[in-house]
């Protein structure tokens, strides 16, 4: 099919999509090594605190001191004897889910709010994001309103930077909301392009409000036993009425538990069941539409659908959650009924056709599975408690000390730091490569540092030694952010 | 040859008889010969004009049964019969086996094929194996039709280049001849008429000049004349060049001319060649073989009924900026299917077939190098 090579060529499917196994593995691989990271982090930490106080005290050995200087030498050995708990993988994702959650509610908070094609690219900047980096290391506070300043850029809605940050809630400056902007540029692979699913849906309804009106066309594939308008609107008219009409999207839940069931008897109600008149079935369309959106605005963003299915599947699956006869009945004016009633797959194409609608049948049903096993976490206090204990005393245990101030005033040193990063980085890749693994990761960061510490000197003498007086570069970024 | 031609024709005058009418040159001088390439009887042509003109007949030759025309007789060449059937013969296959050097792979294909072609007109001429190299060489004709005819025409525009480059060189040679006699000429008028002029003032001048005007003529003498010679040096190298152009032109046209060929192997002939016709190019095709508007989950249409998008129709602002909901209605199209039949789980398994734990690990790892390096950056202070 011509539509999914063009699919292929994009970024998200390149690079952002995942089997569940290799997603859930990516995830244990960045936690790993963030938890190591964190631990000797701190453990720096707590050692260049220890040196610090006892070069103060001037004593050499602090144990055999009383006051004051004993009792910080004890309380650190205390820390250091505790082993530092870290996030397990879910705690990180939970925590991501929250901000994600969060973005939804400070998009809202705008006047007017933000579009929600920009929250959601927001979402999948941060889950994205979170997917090479841990909140260990970065907290999603941070990175949060970074995430979605660049996305009113990457969607084209304009909002200068001082008034995004009058938007955000605490004392969050300008400065606070840009400092990370290239990190997440670089953890996204500076790949802006995020394909949702909210216009596929406007095209799938469109379709279907054509049907209606008896204007319906036919897929170029379709089995010929549909190929008329007319008889497209007739079956269209002719469908068991959506037992999720009454209860709508406050509980997806319960409801499309009973009409699974009835969507395999689907068939058989068809001809019992009385036409419905055009009013009713523009009505249906128009709460299915209304039903989906819903669905793809929370659920769709929150769980991992963007990165295990396509954007076609994801609108398809949420059509099936809102509305299952519908969506049936849609999925059937293009590829044909399912292969129970093969009657006529002698054809090839068809057989294709029919191969196709079994996968697909599949692999929507696992998505709206997915969509429906979504609550939204401030609806329910009991993973709010948890969440509370999550964020609030294990997350600020295991920060990494050394990845607090993300932007540092007195000019650009992170930002120069961040720019630089790439050459570096290469560099340290190939020395991992030369080595094994992450057992060479301790060594791979000393070699970092190294690194960038000699960088810093050439760079510091060649400053010196420039009759022009250094980069330009640096100066405009520090600039850009004012 | 006309010596040879006119000897064998005034050779033995009187004893010469028509086989036919039995009338002898004696008695007509003008008497002349005729054979017939069919069975190479001879007779006068007297007895051609009497017996063919009203169509087609037997030889009159006793215990010849051959049909005989008119318009193919023509005068002997050769004495000996013998040698003009051979002639006759190869010339005839020379004109069917006219495959040319380079059209074969190698020197020793092409002398293969020289050695074939003399053993097929040795089997014509002497009688072997007729019917059958008869055959080869008829059905080797009718498959080859067209690099045979391309070949004729070859060979005649070489002959015909051929005669005129001669007659071009003959026409050169003449006007240089002319030229040089022309030179000669002026060159004795000039000599004349300065010894007239030194003897006129010889003459006119006092005796104590005389050896002093009859060197200054000798000077002047060699003066024009060292300068005419080097004029034509000059011209003589204009035209050397000329000539040398002309003839890499020439080169160059038959070497094109050579390139210009279509033949295939063929059952009789060994070691052709193999000549590649290149493939015609194909339009160009800007797409690389996708078809623009060709979709396979829907049909776009013109209009699609919504009451959110059909006040837009109207609306003169949208309008005005060129909006249109043909493109809207084909991108929402586009991404609602676009990627449908992609299954995520099944594709990108087998795009990292490794494992996608290796390449997931590497990004892991980058990720954490990032982290190592903007921390190095954030603790030096700048």
């Amino acid at each position: 099919m011509i539509e999914d090579d063009f699919y292929r060529t994009s970024s998200q499917y390149r690079l952002w999509s995942f089997t569940e196994a290799s997603l859930k593995a990516q995830r244990a691989t960045t936690n790993a090594v963030a938890s190591d990271r964190v631990r000797a982090a701190i453990r720096r930490a707590q050692e260049a605190r220890r040196s610090a106080t006892s070069s103060a005290t001037g004593t050499p050995v602090p144990e055999v001191d009383g006051g004051g200087g004993g009792s910080t030498s004890t309380s650190t050995s205390k820390a250091e004897e505790k082993p530092i708990e870290c996030l397990t993988p879910e705690e990180e994702q939970q925590t991501v889910s929250y901000y994600c959650e969060q973005i939804i509610q400070l998009g809202e908070a705008y006047k007017p709010p933000l579009p929600t094609i920009v929250r959601a690219t927001a979402i999948q900047y941060l889950r994205r994001f979170y997917l090479t980096n841990s909140p260990m290391t970065y907290h999603p506070k941070q990175i949060m309103p970074c995430a979605l300043f660049l996305a009113t850029k990457t969607d084209n809605y304009y909002m200068s930077l001082r008034q995004f940050a009058d938007g955000v809630p605490g004392d969050t400056t300008a400065d606070d909301i840009i400092a990370p902007e290239f990190l997440v540029m670089q953890s996204l692979r500076f790949t802006f392009d995020v394909r949702h699913p909210f216009r596929g849906l406007e095209g799938g309804i469109l379709e279907l409000q054509a049907i209606a009106a008896g204007q319906g066309q036919p897929a170029p594939h379709a089995p010929p036993t549909q190929n008329t308008p007319e008889l497209l609107r007739r079956n269209l008219f002719a469908l068991p009425p959506p037992t999720t009409t009454t209860t709508t999207s406050t509980n997806p839940q319960t409801t499309t538990s009973s009409s699974s069931s009835t969507t395999s008897t689907s068939t058989s109600t068809i001809t019992s069941s009385t036409p419905a008149t055009a009013a009713q079935i523009k009505d249906r369309i128009a709460r299915a539409h209304h039903n989906t959106r819903e669905l793809l605005k929370s659920a769709a963003q929150i769980t991992d659908v963007y990165f295990l299915y396509t954007p076609a599947q994801i609108w398809l699956a949420a059509l099936m959650v809102a509305d299952p006869p519908l969506g049936e009945f849609y999925l059937d004016t293009k590829l044909g009924t399912p292969p129970t009633t093969t009657t006529t797959t002698n054809d090839q194409t068809s057989g294709q056709l029919a191969a196709l609608r079994a996968k697909l049948t599949q692999t929507l049903t696992a998505c709206a599975t997915m969509l429906r096993s979504y609550h939204p976490l401030a609806s329910d206090p009991e993973q709010m408690k948890t969440l509370r204990r999550i964020i609030g005393k294990k997350l600020y245990h295991c920060q990494n000390p050394e990845k607090v101030n993300l932007s540092r005033p007195g000019g650009g040193g992170g930002a120069a730091g961040a720019k630089r990063i790439p050459a570096a980085a290469a560099a340290v890749a190939a020395a991992a490569a030369a080595g094994s693994g992450a057992g060479e990761s301790g060594t791979s960061e000393s070699e970092m540092e190294r690194l960038a510490k000699k960088r810093k000197l050439e760079q510091g003498a060649a400053r010196s030694k420039d009759i022009f007086g250094g980069e330009l570069v640096m100066q405009r970024t520090k600039g850009d952010h004012h | 040859m006309p010596p040879a031609r006119d000897a064998m024709a005034n050779r033995g005058d009187d004893d010469e008889v028509c086989p036919v009418c039995k009338s002898s040159r004696y008695l007509n001088p003008d008497m002349q010969f005729l054979i017939n390439p069919e069975c190479y009887h001879k007779m006068c042509e007297s007895c051609v004009d009497r017996i063919f003109s009203s169509g087609p007949a037997n030889c009159p030759v006793a215990g010849c049964h051959k049909t005989l025309r008119k318009a193919r007789f023509r005068k002997q060449t050769f004495e000996d019969i013998n040698v003009e059937r051979e002639v006759d013969i190869r010339r005839r296959v020379m004109q069917i086996l006219n495959r040319r050097e380079e059209e074969f792979d190698s020197k020793r294909a092409w002398d293969d094929f020289l050695e074939q072609r003399e053993e097929i007109i040795a089997n014509l001429v002497h009688g072997t194996d007729v019917a059958k190299t008869e055959g080869d060489l008829q059905r080797y004709a009718s498959e080859n039709m067209r690099s045979i005819r391309a070949n004729q025409a070859r060979e005649a525009q070489e002959a015909s280049s051929f005669k005129e480059q001669q007659t071009h060189e003959q026409e050169l040679a003449r006007l240089r001849r002319e030229a040089a006699k022309q030179e000669y000429e002026n060159e004795r008028r000039e000599l004349q008429a300065s010894r007239e002029d030194v003897l006129t003032r010889l003459a006119a001048g006092r005796p104590g000049d005389a050896a002093a005007i009859a060197r200054e003529g000798k000077k002047v003498l060699l003066k024009k004349s060292s300068a005419r010679r080097s004029e034509e040096d000059r011209i003589r190298q204009k035209q050397a060049a000329l000539r040398n152009s002309d003839a890499r032109k020439a080169g160059q046209a038959g070497t094109a001319a050579d390139k210009a060929d279509a033949a295939g192997d063929s059952g009789l002939i060994k070691g052709l060649k193999k000549i590649v016709t290149p493939e015609p190019e194909k339009p160009y095709d800007p797409f690389g073989g996708i078809i623009p508007n060709k979709r396979d989950y829907y049909t776009l249409r013109d209009y699609y009924p919504s009451s959110y998008l059909d006040p837009l129709r109207q609306d003169t602002r949208m309008q005005a900026g060129g909006y249109d909901l043909q493109e809207y209605y084909s991108r929402t199209l586009m991404e609602a299917f676009a990627g449908l039949g992609c299954f995520i789980d099944e594709e990108v398994a087998q795009r990292d077939p490794a494992g996608s734990l290796g390449a997931s690990g590497s990004v892991a790892t980058q990720g954490a190098s990032l982290a190592a390096v903007s921390t190095a950056g954030t603790l030096d202070p700048s």
